[in-house]
């Protein structure tokens, strides 16, 4: 296979989309970057270059010598204060400025979790947080909307907070491989967003016949009252499973909507805005009358074993 | 050679950290650490509800995300007077642990000694066999690190969901009801890791290594098998006083740690495994949280007073670049006006480890002792946690009680993270987050000068550092890696 080169930038982050890749296991980081001829140019928490070989690294990049093929980044932009970026600078300069000329340099570029793509834990702050290609909802962000990387893709999001490793994986392999499929309209890979995160989830028969708890530390669903976002947001945690073993839902703490693209929400989380006890907001497409009719009649319909909380989880 | 000022951009440290080191004929003479990144998350805290911190806090760090929530969730316990049952005690400290073991051969095998196979050391002997151990992603014992420390982290996902970025502890316990089943797959998981640990890291069994009290001990438990001086601790060892780790990065020598792991079954509030205190020239004094400030002299921030104790400081950014005496995004912790170190060296050494007592008592601080003491703590914490996992499966207790609403209050959560002293200082005014503080173990640290123009622990620990290649500096990182750096903690958490 094709030799190809990747650079991983971490901006504004925690680094969990790093740690969260380490939980792959099929493929592990060695087995993806072996399989698909990938060399490791830098990533801040692995590479063990000197410091004269970094910036002869960079030297070569800058110039061209070295052809970029993925360019991921990691963590948001940040533009603070009024728009310099010296909220976040690399040898005095601002981050942001080398995140600019390798987004023109690269072949590809991948936006990983959800501060990348959409500005995340900054987007409303003091350090003018942005995504690579949007801003919370907004098509733009830091390279504009009509920014297109040199292989003719936009940018192509994973959002996630931490993305899951199979998806930052997978994603790496499709473009490798000429079969990354279609984008959805936040430039998320369907494969992966094209599932809402409670499909798969443990509480699901719980959820169907709406029995839903007010506190924690039981078995019942928490879309009603407790905040989870399972049936609004799209993701695949209930699909592939963190850490090969659970999911958040699964073990009973209310799923944020860390794919959305306004994660962190400004409302509190661990509670649902509701009318009348029902969500405000309800899954995508739905009509409001005939979820209260069918919500209600499923809660009529609720075997007593669910009610009594008899079923496992 | 003259003197020369350096600018290192330092990687590997978990964020973004820049090293000004000023040489002088060879070796540092002056050193000033400068955290480069803010992420401000005041604005995006203050006026929150209450719950809201066990979301955002741990996204604060991909690598100690559950010592964050750990503290958030210790600080509402206490605003909301919380009675967290002994299962919540032990599920928190299951995963907790579990993180820090992780943390811990990973920043050995994976970020510290990677270093061992810098071209840099080509003419030392032991050079080759570190490359076939560590090299990126390629040594061998990098990629057994990668499987067991993925496999470790499953006991997290079993319990709390994910791994990182979970927030299934809330005040008064956890979320999760784990059935025996489920606690019984988290007991094999760390039968398997602690098999492994002992083969690969230590060469012995943990009970062997526990009869290792002392330096002269340690040399003869080295020669006394190959299976010991082969091993990832044996060879750490060996490499590591080849290339002088062991005379280097002496630092203030005061320590402080906030004591790890609430005991269950504590029946007079909370008693830590490993106890807090600070320590200092030989002696722990009891830790106190009420002398703890944070200045902001050499900081990029402004206020009226210079140093504030972290309920009743700001947190205000005032980027001057390179003007006037302000120099780093972190703030100086300190601790009764003194900076500490914090971390596994300083958590052993205030428990009074013997062998790491034995160790400081004749050779002080270096950064041999303090990597030495992170590789080893695995040792110390993994028969606890399967004592914990056998009482889970005996138990027929709660993992929660339920409370009542949140009233206005103050609350602070004291954890040991992986990397030491972490607090988070929270207070509640009519349902809101009012007032949140963090104070990570790398703002310790990585603390820059405070008022007085006393150096942060690492930036003292670099004096005297002998620096063959200035182009190369890697003894300079290899000091400041020996404090397992998180910088992304620190740069943007010194506020919420």
């Amino acid at each position: 296979m094709k030799k190809r080169t990747l650079y991983w930038l971490q901006g504004g982050g925690c680094g969990g989309d790093t740690w969260s890749l380490f939980n792959g296991r099929t493929p592990d980081l060695s087995q993806l970057l072996d399989s698909l001829n990938i060399e490791l140019l830098w990533h801040p928490s692995i590479s063990n270059l000197s410091l004269d070989a970094y910036h002869e690294l960079h030297a070569q990049l800058f110039a061209g010598r070295i052809k970029l093929d993925l360019f991921c980044v990691e963590g948001s932009v940040v533009r603070g204060p009024s728009g310099t970026g010296m909220y976040d600078t690399l040898m005095g300069k601002p981050k942001k400025d080398l995140i600019a000329t390798l987004a023109h340099q690269a072949m590809d570029v991948i936006a990983v979790g959800t501060c990348a793509g959409f500005g995340g834990i900054g987007a409303d702050g003091e350090i003018e947080a942005t995504g690579m290609q949007f801003h919370k909802f907004d098509a733009g962000g830091f390279l504009g909307a009509d920014f297109v990387a040199r292989g003719g893709r936009p940018v192509i999001n994973l959002p996630g907070c931490p993305c899951h490793c199979d998806v930052i994986a997978g994603t790496i392999a499709a473009l490798c491989q000429n079969g990354l499929g279609e984008l959805d309209k936040f430039q998320a890979p369907v494969e992966w967003y094209g599932t809402m995160v409670h499909q798969g989830c443990t509480r699901n028969e719980y959820h169907e016949y709406r029995v839903e708890e007010m506190r924690f530390g039981e078995k019942g669903c928490l879309f009603f009252y407790l905040g989870c976002h399972g049936p609004l947001a799209y993701g695949p945690c209930n699909k592939s499973l963190w850490n090969h073993r659970s999911s958040k839902t699964r073990v009973g703490v209310p799923c944020f909507g860390c794919t959305r693209p306004d994660f962190p929400q400004r409302y509190p989380f661990f509670q649902t805005r509701n009318i009348e006890g029902i969500p405000i907001e309800l899954p995508d497409g739905i009509n409001r009358a005939h979820y209260m009719a069918y919500k209600g009649i499923a809660a009529a319909a609720a075997p007593k074993r669910l009610k009594d909380r008899k079923t496992g989880i | 050679m003259g003197k020369q000022i350096y600018t290192l951009p330092i990687n590997r440290v978990e964020g973004d950290l820049e090293l000004r080191i000023r040489i002088d004929d060879g070796r540092i003479a002056d050193a000033w650490s400068a955290g480069i990144m803010y992420r401000g998350f005041e604005n995006i805290m203050r006026g929150r509800a209450p719950l809201d911190s066990l979301v955002i806090t741990p996204r604060v760090c991909g690598i100690c995300t559950t010592a964050h929530l750990t503290a958030a969730a210790q600080a509402l316990d206490e605003i909301f007077a919380a009675h967290v049952p002994d299962n919540g005690k032990r599920v928190r400290n299951i995963c907790l642990g579990a993180e820090i073991l992780q943390n811990d051969v990973r920043h050995s095998l994976m970020l510290y000694m990677c270093d061992f196979a810098n071209p840099r050391f080509e003419r030392q002997p032991l050079f080759d066999q570190a490359c076939r151990r560590y090299r990126p992603l390629r040594g061998r014992s990098a990629q057994e690190c990668i499987a067991a420390t993925r496999q470790i982290l499953e006991i997290v996902a079993i319990l709390g969901g994910q791994w990182p970025h979970s927030s299934f502890m809330v005040p008064g316990g956890v979320v999760s009801v784990p059935s025996r089943a489920d606690i019984s797959q988290c007991r094999y998981l760390l039968e398997q890791f602690r098999d492994w640990y002992e083969k690969q890291i230590l060469g012995c069994s943990i009970a062997r290594w526990q009869s290792v009290q002392s330096q002269a001990m340690l040399d003869r438990w080295l020669n006394e098998n190959p299976s010991h001086a082969d091993s990832d601790l044996g060879f750490f060892i060996r490499f590591a006083r080849a290339i002088g780790l062991d005379r280097m990065g002496a630092g203030h020598g005061h320590m402080l740690s906030v004591g790890l792991f609430d005991t269950p079954g504590a029946t007079n509030g909370s008693q830590k495994l490993l106890p807090a205190g600070f320590f200092k020239a030989g002696d722990t004094t009891p830790f106190q949280q009420e002398v703890i400030s944070e200045d902001i002299s050499h900081a990029w921030y402004t206020d009226d007073e210079v140093s504030r104790h972290p309920f009743d400081e700001t947190t205000i950014p005032y980027a001057t670049g390179n003007e006037g005496p302000k120099y780093s995004w972190c703030k100086a912790p300190r601790y009764q006006g003194l900076p500490a170190e914090t971390g596994p060296l300083a958590e052993l050494a205030v428990a009074g480890n013997p062998l790491i007592r034995d160790i400081l008592r004749r050779h002080g601080v270096s950064a041999w002792a303090r990597q030495l003491a992170r590789i080893i703590r695995p040792a110390v914490i993994l028969p606890k946690l399967d004592e914990w996992l056998q009482e889970l499966i005996c138990s027929r207790d709660v993992f929660f009680h339920p409370y009542h609403a949140c009233p206005d209050g103050r609350g602070i959560g004291l954890v040991e993270a992986p990397r030491g002293a972490l607090g988070h200082w929270a207070q509640i005014e009519n349902n809101q987050i009012s007032q949140y503080q963090i104070i990570t173990p790398t703002a310790w640290n990585a603390s820059p000068r405070d008022s007085r123009d006393v150096r942060g622990p690492w930036e003292q620990a670099l004096l005297g550092v002998e620096i063959a290649d200035p182009q190369n500096p890697i003894e300079a990182g290899l000091v400041i890696r020996s404090f397992d750096p998180c910088l992304v903690c620190t740069v943007h958490a010194v506020s919420l």
